[in-house]
């Protein structure tokens, strides 16, 4: 086991790297520097040397493969730099930012399993009838309403019918509790129940895999709740496809959820990556792209550890 | 029983006491209402936030808005003022200016402190306007163009400031009365010039309390603001909020009083139309405008022909009616702000090409003109747009729109708007494109400098050379007489507008400040830079 | 005609024995048993009909405005009611659900296939080939939607073609990343070793054995894709990186003037908004019933 521990742990550092590479060349192949931005912008009195004086001290007109080889140097050391566009170290950017959408995430992903397990067991062992038709239709309503929408409506609704906003600043959990949860409750709702869908669907079908095996067919007999009890095991092997799918999903609720952020206005990393991309903060940009990365690689890492646990016959490969 | 006579007027008596003093409590309240009470927070959200936090190297309003009340400038446009074109004294106390209109001598306010204890004096008043007119090497000034008119600054005593020009220049008092020229402590300027762009250190009415990246930024009452009595509010909290619908939300939840910028015709509706009378709306038009730019390099656009014909076509008025209803543009105005000192009256703007009240006359001029210049029939070019909804989108679609009129076909393409000023604009890439114009305050030399020729203008995005404007522009700037000035500015906008049509003027912008009722000593102007110090400003119980 | 199932084996049995039975009975067979999914399945084709056929179906140009008529109700003139500029909102959706289905399917089949051929294929091959695919694959996944959507637009411009290509990529490493999970479980089976012991050749094994037991997942994620794809766009438009002004798609048309007329003229947003949820739902209601129709392991009886 432990030798597939350290594999698993050496193969992330290629991906990193990898992510590393695409996204420096990838922000530079895209037109637009940041001191044009920030300077020039729209009004015109800014003249070329002041802007080249500034592209230098950015570090802008080195040679590419040295900035990449001063930036990677820096991120071994663990420094970051600093923003392009504010000057501000990049830890102190996306500290705050990170908290919270960490805590989405993570409220996001509980209320997404605390619906689908249950309602993909209840689908599957009551396949084809009502129950099942309003369950699929419940799901699938979440996975096909556009978030922005959803989140329009909430927020409208809040405001109409009880004439509350929630609070516009966010305080860490530890802080102020009641504050916390009042904020970040219903974008975890409006996340949750989308992401609810994907998972209650593979479950459904994971649990329709599992009670078709023999021995649990000649069951029957016994009912429901003793089809649950000796699937158990067998269930274990099932549940791989919804890891994976929930792990992958979790990666993405870190920096993805641009426009939930928008329309709740969250101050979390996915409209930080927006604003750092259309300034073209490159420094930001990539270490954004790192962190998100990062995240998804360990949480791969992580259910790939579990695939290994449940099945082990994967990991002599 | 019968009341007695005498008990019939003693309850006259005491019911016309009561009354009395009724009515008068109620207008001792009334008037209470009018007279400024100390106390209360100011809650207000921020569309955008600052990059760094010198003013004199940003142009962003995410600066202004939460970080103009810890500064003063020397002069500042009257707070009370509904054009914000009048300058007075902020740190001036007075000022006299030299015949020959070269030397404006100011006196600065004894007893003003830094917020770190220490007097202000005419050094800092120096030293902050050096950084702005002669920044030392690796110091950007943002605004260091408009200053080139300025030979000199002098510190003759501890409270006389002197600044020599080369020329006399009418508009000089505003370009001092700039919300950006804010006054730093010149000791510490000496020590590091940048060190402004990452702490704040001013003498204006709130100090700092903090600034939460991405969420918000907190002032507090100054204790020992020169200005006694002021401020009133206790502090204020300014909230960094990017979607408009977000903005509006929080207005309407009751968790913001006001938003600087402006909102857009349907919001403003939509918070009267739920909060009634908690709402006050103050409207005016807006320095900003959108232009188009035709591009003289690319043929057919070096012809005023075409340039014209494009001008004739756009129905103005019908489009203020229309466009006013969805988005932040109504009054159709020539190149100076309708409403200030320096506008054209209406009736005179009619006599320009493209501003007359006959559409059908116009369009069928245009045509001549276009068949005149030999264009083809179902001629069509690319217009850019920039990727921005709000009112590029709108008045985008409505030029497409007139230009149909006339029978130009024009596609258009819209461009991220990160990418728009350095991929499009400035090198050049385009036939037509949207472009856009944004003063911090009313003033011709600033509204009007871009429409030089682009030997001196660099932002000149329709790529003429017109020795005439030039002239006629420097002529309007270094007119002492304020009608002398008028004629010169009214001269400039006909040859731009009208003889060669260079730039086409869309709709002026309009603002939009839907507020809660209980903000009180907040007058709106034309632009969203001023008026932001908020020593005025007051909030009811 | 038989009601009784037969199992399918083999992927190339279908063609033959189905073209027997009339195609009519298969359609009737599968609404009878599965009601949910006829009814997806036939809001899908009107989508597509209506995408076809729009020029006819609309009753105005989409792009013509009409500032005399603005924001106007639904009425007889116009059944949706207008927007903003007076542009008929049913014909907007209408030529909007042209866009719809061209960005869903292309990006839907082009990510579907192309990952699950990647995903197959290095299942398959195992090794260092598994190893270095995977990485790749992990690199695209670790790679946030937004800035790769953001980075093509920026690059390329805006565009139907630029937001579809923005779309499928990360699509590519998802699909492929599900599809090798499933062909993984298969390659492990003793009949697989037994083929490639018997010296067939690669491509076979693959079509014959793999595939139709990785069809079953690939069909899911084709149908899921459609409608994620939909989704995105709308997204990206709403974000102002998909498709630009005054083309009429849904997601661009919930933007902006929609929100904040949503309360004085709600039929702006509400139509678009159920015009997409319904399109992904019955993407997604007929892609899980034609899965349970097809996969082999799941009869009934």
């Amino acid at each position: 086991m432990t030798k597939y521990v350290v594999k698993r742990l050496l193969l992330m550092i290629p991906t990193l790297v990898g992510v590393a590479v695409l996204v420096f060349f990838l922000m530079r192949v895209v037109p637009g520097d940041v001191v044009e931005l920030r300077f020039a912008g729209e009004s015109s009195f800014a003249s070329k040397e002041n802007l080249d004086k500034e592209r230098a001290r950015l570090g802008l007109d080195k040679p590419l493969w040295k900035q990449f080889v001063d930036w990677m140097g820096g991120i071994a050391r663990l420094d970051f730099g600093v923003s392009m566009w504010t000057g501000a170290p990049i830890i102190e950017e996306i500290r705050l930012r990170f908290a919270l959408s960490l805590q989405l995430a993570i409220m996001s992903t509980l209320i997404a399993v605390l619906l689908a397990i249950p309602l993909g067991v209840l689908a599957a062992l009551k396949q084809d009838t009502w129950v099942d038709y309003a369950v699929r239709i419940f799901s699938i309503a979440g996975l096909a309403t556009p978030s922005f929408w959803l989140g329009i409506v909430f927020i409208l609704m809040l405001l109409i019918v009880f004439k509350w906003l929630p609070p516009m600043v966010y305080t860490p959990f530890w802080v102020n509790p009641v504050q916390n949860l009042a904020q970040l409750i219903w974008p975890a709702l409006a996340v949750g129940y989308r992401y609810s869908a994907v998972a209650m669907r593979m479950t459904r079908s994971a649990m329709l895999e599992v009670l078709r095996e023999d021995y649990i067919r000649t069951a029957r007999a016994k009912g429901l709740w003793e089809k649950l009890i000796l699937s158990r095991h067998a269930l274990k092997n099932a549940m791989l496809p919804v890891l994976t799918v929930i792990a992958l999903e979790f990666a993405f609720l870190m920096g993805g959820l641009v426009v939930t952020e928008q329309v709740f206005n969250l101050n979390g990393l996915g409209l930080l990556f927006v604003e750092s991309v259309a300034h073209r903060d490159y420094t930001l940009t990539q270490a954004l792209v790192l962190l998100v990365a990062a995240v998804f690689i360990f949480v791969n890492f992580l259910v790939e550890l579990a695939y290994a646990w449940i099945d082990p016959r994967i990991k002599f490969r | 029983m019968r009341h007695s006579l005498a008990s019939r007027w003693l309850s006259l008596v005491v019911l016309a006491s009561l009354s009395c003093a009724l009515v008068g409590w109620l207008a001792a309240r009334s008037f209470a209402q009018d007279k400024p009470r100390s106390g209360g927070e100011l809650i207000f959200v921020v569309p955008s936030e600052p990059p760094s936090y010198d003013a004199h190297r940003e142009e962003t309003f995410g600066v202004i808005h939460p970080l103009a009340p810890h500064y003063n400038t020397l002069l500042r446009t009257d707070p009370f003022d509904r054009t914000g074109t009048k300058p007075v004294g902020d740190l001036a106390e007075s000022w006299t200016v030299s015949k020959d209109g070269r030397t404006y001598t100011f006196k600065i306010r004894k007893g003003v402190k830094f917020h770190d204890g220490s007097e202000l004096t005419a050094k800092d008043v120096k030293a902050s306007y050096d950084k702005i007119v002669f920044p030392p090497q690796g110091v950007a000034s943002d605004r260091q163009g408009q200053y080139t008119n300025v030979e000199a600054v002098q510190a003759l005593d501890p409270n006389t400031v002197v600044f020599r020009l080369k020329f006399p220049q009418g508009s000089f008092l505003s370009s001092v009365a700039s919300p950006w020229n804010w006054i730093y402590k010149a000791d510490i300027l000496a020590k590091d010039p940048r060190w402004y762009e990452t702490h704040v250190m001013g003498t204006g009415p709130f100090t700092f309390v903090e600034h939460v990246k991405g969420s918000h930024w907190v002032g507090k009452k100054n204790p020992n603001y020169w200005d006694k009595g002021k401020p009133y509010l206790d502090g204020y909290r300014a909230i960094f909020v990017k979607d408009s619908a977000a903005q509006v939300a929080a207005v309407r939840g009751d968790r913001a009083h006001i938003q600087f910028r402006g909102f857009s015709p349907a919001e403003r509706d939509s918070l009267v139309q739920a909060l009634g009378p908690k709402i006050t709306v103050q409207e005016s038009p807006w320095d900003c405008v959108l232009l188009v730019a035709l591009n003289h390099e690319k043929k057919p656009f070096d012809d005023k022909r075409v340039r014209r014909a494009l001008t004739l076509a756009l129905d103005r008025y019908q489009g203020s009616q229309a466009l006013s209803k969805i988005a932040i543009v109504k009054e159709v105005a020539g190149v100076v702000v309708p409403g200030t000192p320096f506008a054209t009256p209406p009736a005179e703007l009619e006599k320009l090409a493209g501003y007359s009240r006959d559409i059908a006359k116009s369009r069928a001029e245009a045509k001549r003109l276009l068949k005149e210049a030999g264009v083809p029939d179902g001629f069509s070019f690319t217009f850019k747009n920039r990727g921005i909804p709000m009112p590029y989108e709108p008045v985008g679609v409505w030029l497409i729109d007139q230009w149909r009129q006339i029978g130009v076909n024009v596609r258009q393409e819209v461009v991220e708007a990160a990418a728009y000023y350095g991929q499009v604009l400035r090198p050049g890439n385009y036939e037509a494109a949207m472009d856009f114009q944004c003063g911090y305050i009313v003033e011709p030399d600033l509204d009007v400098y871009k429409f030089q020729s682009k030997e001196i203008s660099p932002a000149n995005y329709s790529r003429y050379t017109d020795k005439t404007l030039d002239d006629l522009f420097t002529k309007q700037s270094r007119a002492q007489d304020a009608e002398e000035r008028k004629k010169f500015i009214r001269d400039f906008e006909k040859r731009l507008l009208d003889d060669e049509a260079h730039y086409l003027y869309t709709l002026q912008w309009h603002r939009i400040i839907p507020h809660s009722a209980r903000v009180k000593g907040w007058t709106i102007t034309p632009s969203h830079y001023l008026n932001n110090q908020l020593d005025t400003v007051w909030l009811t119980q | 005609m038989s009601s009784v199932p037969r199992r399918i084996d083999d992927v190339a049995e279908l063609g033959t024995d189905e073209a027997r039975r009339s195609w009519l009975a298969t359609v009737w067979e599968f609404s009878r048993r599965r009601p949910l999914g006829a009814i997806g399945g036939a809001i899908v084709l009107l989508n597509l009909i209506v995408a076809v056929g729009a020029n006819v179906l609309a009753p105005y140009d989409p792009v013509a405005t009409d500032y005399g008529a603005m924001l106007a109700r639904p009425s007889a003139a116009h059944w949706l009611g207008t927007d903003a500029y007076g542009r008929d909102v049913l014909s907007r959706i209408v030529y909007g659900s042209r866009t719809a289905m061209l960005v869903g399917f292309s990006c839907a089949v082009l990510g579907a296939t192309i990952g699950a051929v990647i995903g197959v294929g290095s299942a398959y091959f195992g090794g260092r080939v598994d190893l270095i695919v995977q990485r790749v694959m992990d690199i695209f996944l670790a790679f946030p939607l937004i800035i790769l959507a953001l980075a093509v637009v920026s690059i390329l411009g805006a565009g139907i073609w630029n937001v579809i290509l923005a779309i499928t990529v990360p699509m590519i490493p998802r699909a492929a990343l599900v599809s090798r999970s499933s062909a993984l479980a298969i390659r492990e089976m003793p009949y697989v070793d037994a083929a490639r012991a018997a010296g067939f050749r690669h491509v076979r094994i693959i079509l014959r054995h793999m595939l139709p037991n990785v069809m079953a997942p690939y069909l899911i994620m084709l149908t899921a894709y459609l409608g994620q794809a939909i989704l995105l766009e709308a997204s990206l438009s709403f974000l102002g990186l998909g498709v630009a002004e005054p083309t009429a798609a849904w997601g661009l048309m919930l933007r902006g003037a929609a929100v904040q007329f949503a309360e004085s003229a709600p039929w702006m947003a509400i139509f678009p908004g159920l015009a997409i949820s319904l399109a992904v739902f019955a993407f997604n209601l007929f892609g899980d019933s034609l899965r349970d129709a097809l996969d082999p392991r799941l009869r009934t009886q």
